[in-house]
């Protein structure tokens, strides 16, 4: 199993994002999304770009296209605006789609090992594209293991737990996690 | 008599109707239709059931199989199991996975991406 | 029980081919022909060549009727159109133009 990405609520990330392994976003993303796992769009966060992975879930708001090499979900609440494409698609009751609408293949059990077309870069590391604002000082400590810019694009390379979680806090000062603590870090964001 | 006086018509199992079906009340198919449909109530597709037809109904839930575009004033549910084609128009369009579809969904919403997505 | 319903509100301009009972409470213009049995509503309006196990005519009905078993044309029914069944009965206050053939 890959390890997870997370881009924290607070954290613009402008430019592509691609990798290994799954992605939480919280944040926004302007920009194309390409994972070879799971991407988890929360409640809240957003992306202006195109999503593949291999199940995409979908909380927040997408203006752009969703191919998922096994699924495509867009829950209660959601919203996207764009093409979606996959072998098992759902849009649950209260969220809303505007686009196409397409599952490929056998619906359920032959979705299993089709390639992953949707994930081209399946070798390399988790990278990002960071908008070139400066750095700015982090006012709140970051878990220790966050590879943080201060920019605020967090990749935290985690085991395992591919779902929808917060980072686990590291310091016992930050029971809430990564998610509510970023968004001190950017109120001087754009 | 009870049943026969509601408000919903049912086209049975073995039922085929090629032709145009239109009129007030709910409708349940669960035979065939091929042909266009117009009805100011709810319609429904039971398993096994298909339209080859456009549909224009209060709301429509799929559990079978359609080929034509619809328009609905309320909601458009697709169940699992159920086969579509066409454009679909509603308030909003939900789809269960375990169902086959190639649509063009055309809600209205607003997309708010946020303020940052004014971008620049 | 009837399998297929065609309500009050409801028009079909077409064809309905059935294996089921078919009642019909509307209105049907085109064609109709069930296996089981087929019943016409007071309130609907037929312009259809109809052909049911047995056919009861309640409403009005335009068109050639038939059926193995029976056609019963109830008090307030209308039919204008030909007949073919067995048996045949006409209620009082119904009525009926056509031709009836009772395949003797």
């Amino acid at each position: 199993m890959s390890p997870a990405s997370v881009i924290g609520a607070g954290t613009v990330v402008r430019g592509n994002v691609e990798g290994e392994g799954s992605l939480e976003l919280f944040g926004r993303v302007e920009g194309d999304v390409s994972m070879s796992g799971d991407v988890l769009v929360a409640e809240g966060a957003s992306v202006l770009g195109s999503i593949s992975a291999a199940k995409i879930s979908v909380l927040g708001a997408v203006q752009g296209d969703l191919r998922g090499s096994e699924a495509v979900l867009v829950e209660r609440g959601a919203r996207v605006v764009g093409d979606l494409s996959a072998p098992r698609i759902g849009i649950s009751a209260g969220g809303l789609v505007r686009g196409n609408v397409r599952t490929e293949g056998e619906p359920s059990a032959a979705a299993q090992r089709r390639p992953v077309a949707a994930a081209p870069v399946a070798h390399r590391p988790p990278q990002v594209a960071l908008s070139p604002k400066p750095p700015q000082v982090a006012p709140a400590p970051l878990p220790a293991r966050e590879v943080a810019t201060t920019d605020a694009v967090h990749l935290v390379a985690r085991s395992k737990e591919p779902e929808r979680r917060p980072p686990p806090p590291v310091l016992p000062s930050l029971g809430k996690g990564a998610k509510g603590k970023k968004k001190k870090d950017r109120d001087s964001d754009d | 008599m009870a049943r026969h006086s509601s408000e919903v018509s049912v086209l049975g199992p073995s039922t085929q109707v090629t032709g145009r079906v239109s009129g007030e009340g709910g409708l349940r198919v669960e035979g065939s239709v091929r042909g266009d449909v117009q009805i100011t109530g709810d319609a429904e597709i039971a398993p096994g059931a298909s339209i080859e037809g456009n549909v224009a109904a209060a709301s429509l839930e799929i559990s079978g199989t359609l080929q034509g575009d619809v328009n609905a004033r309320g909601p458009v549910a697709i169940r699992s199991g159920a086969v579509v084609r066409g454009d679909l128009r509603g308030s909003e369009v939900s789809i269960e996975p375990g169902s086959r579809v190639a649509v063009r969904l055309t809600t209205d919403f607003e997309l708010d991406l946020g303020p940052a997505a004014r971008r620049r | 029980m009837a399998g297929t319903v065609i309500g009050e509100g409801l028009s079909i301009e077409g064809e309905i081919t059935s294996d089921e009972e078919v009642v019909v409470q509307g209105n049907l213009r085109g064609k109709l022909s069930s296996t089981d049995a087929v019943s016409i509503g007071p309130s609907s309006v037929v312009q259809a060549d109809i052909a049911g196990q047995s056919v009861s005519i309640a409403g009005q009905v335009t068109g050639d009727v038939s059926a193995p078993e029976r056609v019963d044309i109830q008090a307030g029914g209308r039919l204008v159109g030909d007949v073919k069944a067995a048996r045949f009965t006409i209620a009082d206050g119904a009525s009926f133009k056509g031709a009836v053939d009772m395949e003797v």
